[in-house]
């Protein structure tokens, strides 16, 4: 492949065009071999333009409208954050980053059509910032044929990484949602409760995570009474809540996110159900914890990242964090895109190249310091191996705060290779 | 005595989800009703409201407040877009026209909020009294939830009886009949227009400040409740008053009793609903079939 890259660059999208016209032109006018000229070009100007020595441009297909837009609001706020820390610091492999926002309203024909815009007209051959799972699972199956390489900042399905789902140009580099129901299932070891209920949005995360949860306390001997899966964009919960009070369930598990996690909370408060049996979250998140307001203490759950984990390289985020947002703490999402972007970066530099053909096999076994430690890039499924987190929030004099109580290794955490199961 | 204290907490939710749908839907429809127009904006009119109301908490404290204010200064909007471009496509009595210019203001409006308000949601405290359970049979129930159906119940029977009882509800009902007739007889149609835009919006408006301590204000949030009120006014008959409080209280009661007991069919079980009363009643329970 690599022999097929022609001598001429090739700098902006308007010259391939007219360069690609008028070979066009000239070609069949002298007809015979000019067919196979045609047919040709395309895909080797397509290599060219991704060889430009300008800035590395990054994809985020993103949701900037819609019901997930906090979460990539968060992906952008910290995307842009980073882009002005590493070219303030003179760049990766000598060259600038940049960044390009597409809107996918969480919508995976949205994500896949907004994704080709990001590879074929501006460039990006390197993706990241997708917010919604089953967008993720639109997007991977035309990696290859984009050339292009997605690094997951919090794609949740656990069997993005099975070879249900897996492509060799995915990697994922954050907490699956597999994981955070385990790190959280350890952690109920301890719990005198047998029966929990769970509510969860119905799409791909959400059954994910509550498969998982219902898996990994069975193992515990302990069992799920009923399974409430809510349509995806609801607002009122409160029948949902009456059936969870109603459960006689000793512990609920909650897997929503964004709108419908801030919605649920806020409704829970409303009808005390935080006084009747505790919470329990895959994902512990700040505008959740603001959403509960006073009721947020005592909230248990697995936590992707948590600003008050305590490395160096965390201490220096958040500080760049609050000092670019005042009054603001990085979220879940922000710390997570952190990652993935340290982890791509990383990449970058082990392979001394931004093509996605030399990042696959740079990111295979990459070991990376990032803000939550130690993290390891599996090579086997391309998962990476994170610690598993578990914050309870606790009343503090700024307001809740979650302070983590535990965190297994990334060993114990992370599911067997290719699977979502651990043993 | 267990179920029974069930029963009646999700007759409750039932109501309340009711209401709030309730406010959307009688916009929709009156604006339907005078206008002939479906206005697609309407969504984005309950989000701005929700938005408009919680500046107003923050600068003031006060959410009673908001609750009068909001919906005027949306009314107001409302008010100013039917003067200054919807009138100008009446001549036209092009449906498509006006589909286009609310889709557009739908837009406008979405992006006008995001820029203004920014992505990150809004929350609303509520003031104390609102806040907490009570106990019915032993089943709690928030307060705010019950104050939300008080609100529903009032509203209905206050804006019922203006349109019934009072003289500019005559002229209201008579420009939805024979705009030309109302007009030839001295009264201006282009002021019973705008006041009905107006107030159709600004009980848009009040439903999204109702929903905010609910769900909270969000870019995305008028979506699905927008598509509800539709259901709604299909229901009860494009442009009946009566019809869109009873087709509220009908999806009310499939919303909450549809989740609760047939979970994987909710959503489809509101358009059963809505598939039931078009095939026995095409024009929608009290429309008129046209």
């Amino acid at each position: 492949m690599k022999n097929d890259k022609p001598t001429a660059k090739v700098e902006s999208g308007k010259k391939i065009d007219r360069v690609f016209r008028t070979v066009t032109r000239r070609k069949v006018l002298s007809g015979g071999i000019a067919a196979t000229a045609v047919l040709a070009a395309p895909a080797f100007l397509h290599k060219t333009a991704k060889a430009a020595t300008g800035p590395i441009k990054i994809g985020l297909p993103t949701v900037v409208t819609g019901g997930y837009a906090e979460l990539g609001s968060h992906v952008i706020r910290t995307s842009k954050l980073v882009e002005s820390m590493v070219n303030g610091s003179g760049g990766i492999l000598g060259r600038q980053i940049e960044f390009v926002v597409a809107d996918t309203q969480g919508n995976p024909a949205a994500a896949v059509r907004k994704t080709q815009e990001l590879v074929e007209r501006h460039g990006c051959h390197l993706i990241t910032g997708v917010v919604v799972s089953s967008e993720a699972r639109a997007i991977m199956p035309k990696l290859k044929e984009w050339d292009t390489l997605f690094v997951s900042h919090g794609n949740g399905d656990g069997r993005l990484t099975t070879p249900q789902f897996l492509v060799p140009n995915f990697f994922r580099a954050n907490v699956s949602a597999p994981m955070g129901a385990r790190a959280l299932a350890l952690y109920l070891k301890d719990d005198p409760a047998k029966e929990y209920i769970a509510i969860g949005s119905d799409y791909a995360w959400g059954q994910s995570s509550v498969k998982a949860f219902d898996e990994q306390i069975s193992i515990l001997g302990k069992k799920l009474v009923d399974k409430v899966m809510t349509p995806v964009g609801n607002k009122d919960y409160a029948t949902y809540i009456t059936k969870v009070m109603r459960s006689g369930a000793k512990g609920c598990y909650v897997a929503l996110q964004g709108d419908e996690a801030r919605a649920f909370y806020t409704q829970a408060t409303q009808y005390g159900l935080a006084e009747k049996m505790p919470l329990y979250t895959e994902i512990v998140s700040q505008s959740n914890i603001k959403a509960l307001g006073k009721s947020a203490a005592g909230l248990v759950g697995g936590s992707r990242y948590a600003y008050t984990q305590d490395t160096p390289q965390n201490k220096a985020f958040v500080q760049a964090f609050t000092k670019a947002h005042p009054g603001q703490l990085p979220d879940w999402t922000d710390g997570e895109i952190y990652q993935a972007l340290a982890v791509l970066f990383a990449g970058m530099k082990k392979a001394n190249s931004a093509e996605p053909d030399a990042l696959v096999e740079a990111l295979e076994d990459l070991e990376v310091t990032s803000i939550k430690g130690a993290i390891k890039i599996r090579k086997c499924d391309h998962q990476g191996m994170n610690p598993g987190i578990v914050v309870k929030v606790v009343d503090g004099p700024n307001g809740a705060v979650p302070e983590i109580v535990k965190i297994y290794s990334r060993e114990v955490a992370t599911p067997d290779c290719g699977k979502t199961t651990f043993s | 005595m267990d179920f029974l204290g069930f029963l009646i907490t999700q007759c409750l939710n039932a109501l309340s989800q009711a209401s709030v749908l309730l406010f959307l839907a009688c916009g929709l429809t009156l604006i339907f009703g005078i206008m002939r127009i479906i206005n697609f904006a309407h969504g984005a009119i309950f989000m701005l409201g929700a938005y408009v109301g919680h500046t107003i908490v923050v600068l003031t404290g006060q959410f009673w407040l908001a609750l009068i204010a909001a919906p005027l200064v949306v009314a107001g909007i409302g008010a100013l877009f039917e003067m200054f471009l919807l009138s100008r496509l009446y001549a036209r009595r092009d449906g498509g026209a006006y589909l286009m210019i609310t889709f557009g203001l739908a837009i406008v409006l979405s992006e006008a909020v995001r820029l203004i308000w920014g992505a990150q949601p809004k929350g609303i405290d509520l003031p104390e009294v609102l806040t907490g359970v009570v106990f019915l049979l032993d089943q709690p129930f928030p307060i705010y939830r019950l104050f939300l159906i008080g609100l529903g119940v009032s509203a209905s029977i206050a804006l019922w009886q203006f349109l019934e009882r009072t003289r500019t509800g005559l002229l209201i009902r008579a420009v939805s009949q024979n705009p030309e007739m109302v007009h030839a007889l001295g009264t201006d149609i282009r002021i019973v227009r705008t006041g009905v835009f107006a107030l159709g919006c600004g009980l848009a408006a009040f439903g999204g400040i109702l929903a905010t301590p609910l769900f909270g204000a969000y870019l995305a949030m008028g979506n699905n409740v927008v598509v509800d009120a539709f259901v709604i006014v299909i229901i009860g008959g494009m442009g009946s008053f009566l019809g869109s409080v009873i087709g509220s209280i009908m999806v009310g009661f499939v919303q909450v009793f549809g989740a609760y007991y047939f979970p994987s069919m909710a959503l489809s079980l509101l358009y059963l609903l809505m598939l039931t009363v078009l095939i026995v009643r095409p024009g929608g329970l009290l429309g008129k079939e046209e």
